[in-house]
């Protein structure tokens, strides 16, 4: 984290009307670094990054892209950063060069430099083949590719990228979640996206966002301890042949199980718990049931994911329920 | 400056690429062609296309707001206005590249007409340099048109909607406050001094009138007035609405 910040929001505000959809949210991303922007629908990440894109003002607070204001020195952020919009809205009518060399043109680029980044970006995303071909006559997993190939184009230092997989099939996700690995130290790179594997798999540091307020930030190991810390984090799963009940019962019993609960209870049983549950405890469980004279069947533990995580922190009715 | 370029030469092949295009052309070329086999091409008369350039903003009332309508409509509605906004260009640069884009386009339609005019130097000698006032005519009338059909499609997200407000206010320039002060000097028969002024000033925001001239091989500074300063009121506030969707 030594690395000087390359995009710096302080107490960021957007509301519209009385609804406040991002509420007075501060992070830094790191120069070179894949930041994941995670949030569930609607949490105020598009909000977010529409303005960081200088695409609308904040209602209050800033946000510095390379050490520029997004709203004083809008348009000089708005070249050294790349921007694919969710789901890449393009000129259906124009070919994929023809595309690229009107993005090149706005930028400002020269011809050569045009040509020359057009080979350059066709070729990092998978797209050669498709140079001359009508955008209308793409697939959503190329246009996609193309709104990539677009933000890249100019050769930013800032990238910005809104679910850039979504629409992709899954090897086209893995292609694509190695190039935005590949990105990393060439690019600064804001991925906005709710699909937490990916988070996983491509950012050394995560931000998630809920109800328009930041609720944890750190590297995907931190945040699972956080999560592990947290309680709830570590489960075992049992399957077990015997009474439900009883169980459940002797289970919940045990010193450290905070929580047992029945997922299924026919002939085999399926037992979920949760607590202080470490490896000292397993044997402990495989004892007690053997001395029951019941039947292990299967018993593996359900670790902390980021997924419980994020489902923790941004919806906590749904994990209170749970 | 070449920005500006790359945005209005993406408008124009834009319209050539669809229908809408091509459908403007044709109907526009039926009318005229309507006018000119009216007005103009009759056994005996002197080869004046004079009338044919006085009453083409009949036919372009209607067809200038399908040229203009999807300009920055289609934007909004396709998400491309994200693109276009987060690239570096400026909010004027982003109007001008457009309203250019159509003015290349509406070129193109008027200047179809040209066919016209060969047909009639077949049989007689137009005027060439009355020929000349009236093209300059319908351009700075095109302005006035097309920045109308501007505005209305930075109002809205709906292409149809920015086509019948754009549709209405040019019929109303163009037919509408005509009539309504002719019907107002003839027919009432009245002199009150302020249903004189409204004649005055519905007359004056008429386009007719301002046509007339040049179709006549006039040009008036009245005229050219009125066609700019009309054009430049709709690109300001084109340009307000522009920055105000930014603001909501």
């Amino acid at each position: 984290m030594s690395q000087p910040a390359e995009i710096v929001v302080e107490q960021l505000t957007k509301a519209y009307g009385k609804f406040l959809a991002v509420d007075n949210i501060s992070f830094a991303v790191p120069k070179g670094m894949v930041v994941g922007f995670l949030g569930p629908n609607g949490a105020g990440k598009t909000t977010t990054i529409r303005m960081l894109t200088c695409f609308m003002p904040p209602t209050s607070g800033t946000a510095r892209v390379g050490g520029l204001d997004v709203f004083h020195d809008s348009l000089k952020v708005r070249k050294n950063l790349g921007y694919l919009p969710e789901n890449a809205p393009l000129y259906l009518e124009m070919r994929v060069a023809e595309y690229l060399q009107f993005r090149g043109r706005l930028r400002g680029m020269d011809r050569g430099t045009i040509k020359k980044r057009i080979d350059e970006v066709t070729e990092l995303c998978w797209l050669s083949d498709r140079k001359r071909w009508p955008i209308s006559k793409l697939s959503k997993g190329y246009r996609q590719r193309l709104g990539i190939a677009d933000a890249l184009l100019h050769n930013p230092p800032v990238l910005v990228l809104d679910e850039p997989t979504v629409g992709l099939d899954p090897s086209q996700i893995r292609e694509t979640r190695k190039l935005i690995a590949n990105l990393a130290g060439l690019h600064t790179v804001l991925l906005s996206t709710h699909i937490l594997s990916e988070v996983e798999l491509v950012c050394q540091k995560v931000i998630i966002i809920g109800r328009g307020k930041i609720l944890a930030q750190g590297s995907p190991e931190e945040l699972k301890q956080q999560c592990a810390q947290r309680g709830s984090g570590a489960r075992l799963v049992l399957e077990v042949r015997g009474p439900a009940d009883q169980i459940r019962s002797a289970l919940a019993a045990l010193p450290g199980v905070e929580q047992a609960r029945t997922l299924s209870d026919n002939a085999v049983c399926t037992v979920e718990l949760s607590g202080k549950l470490d490896g000292a405890m397993r044997e402990q469980i495989a004892a007690l049931v053997q001395q029951r004279g019941w039947a292990l069947r299967e018993m593996r533990s359900a670790g902390a994911s980021l997924e419980e995580f994020f489902v923790q922190i941004t919806d906590p009715g749904a994990a209170a329920a749970a | 400056m070449s920005t500006t370029l790359a945005l209005a030469r993406r408008e124009i092949t834009g319209l050539f690429y669809s229908p809408i295009g091509y459908i403007v052309l044709a109907i526009y070329l039926l009318f005229v062609g309507l006018l000119f086999s009216l007005l103009v091409m009759q056994p005996g008369a002197i080869a004046d296309p004079g009338p044919m350039f006085q009453w083409n903003h009949l036919i372009l009332i209607f067809v200038v707001p399908f040229m203009t309508m999807s300009l920055f409509s289609e934007e909004y509605r396709s998400g491309r206005i994200e693109t276009l906004r987060t690239s570096p260009i400026t909010d004027f640069q982003l109007l001008m590249g457009k309203f250019l884009g159509a003015m290349g386009f509406y070129c193109v339609v008027i200047a179809s007409s040209l066919i016209f005019i060969l047909i009639l130097s077949l049989f007689g000698r137009p005027d060439y340099m009355t020929v000349l006032t009236s093209y300059l005519g319908l351009l700075l009338m095109g302005m006035l048109m097309v920045s109308i059909g501007l505005f209305f499609s930075a109002c809205t997200q709906h292409q149809i909607l920015a086509a019948m407000s754009s549709c209405v206010t040019l019929v109303a320039l163009g037919i509408l406050f005509q009539a309504i002060s002719y019907f107002l000097g003839s027919a009432l028969g009245v002199s009150w001094a302020w249903l004189r002024t409204l004649r005055h000033v519905l007359r004056y925001l008429a386009i007719e009138p301002h046509m007339v001239n040049f179709s006549r091989g006039i040009l008036d500074t009245q005229n050219l007035i009125f066609f700019l300063s009309g054009a430049g009121l709709f690109l300001f506030l084109t340009y307000v609405v522009l920055e105000s969707r930014k603001w909501r």
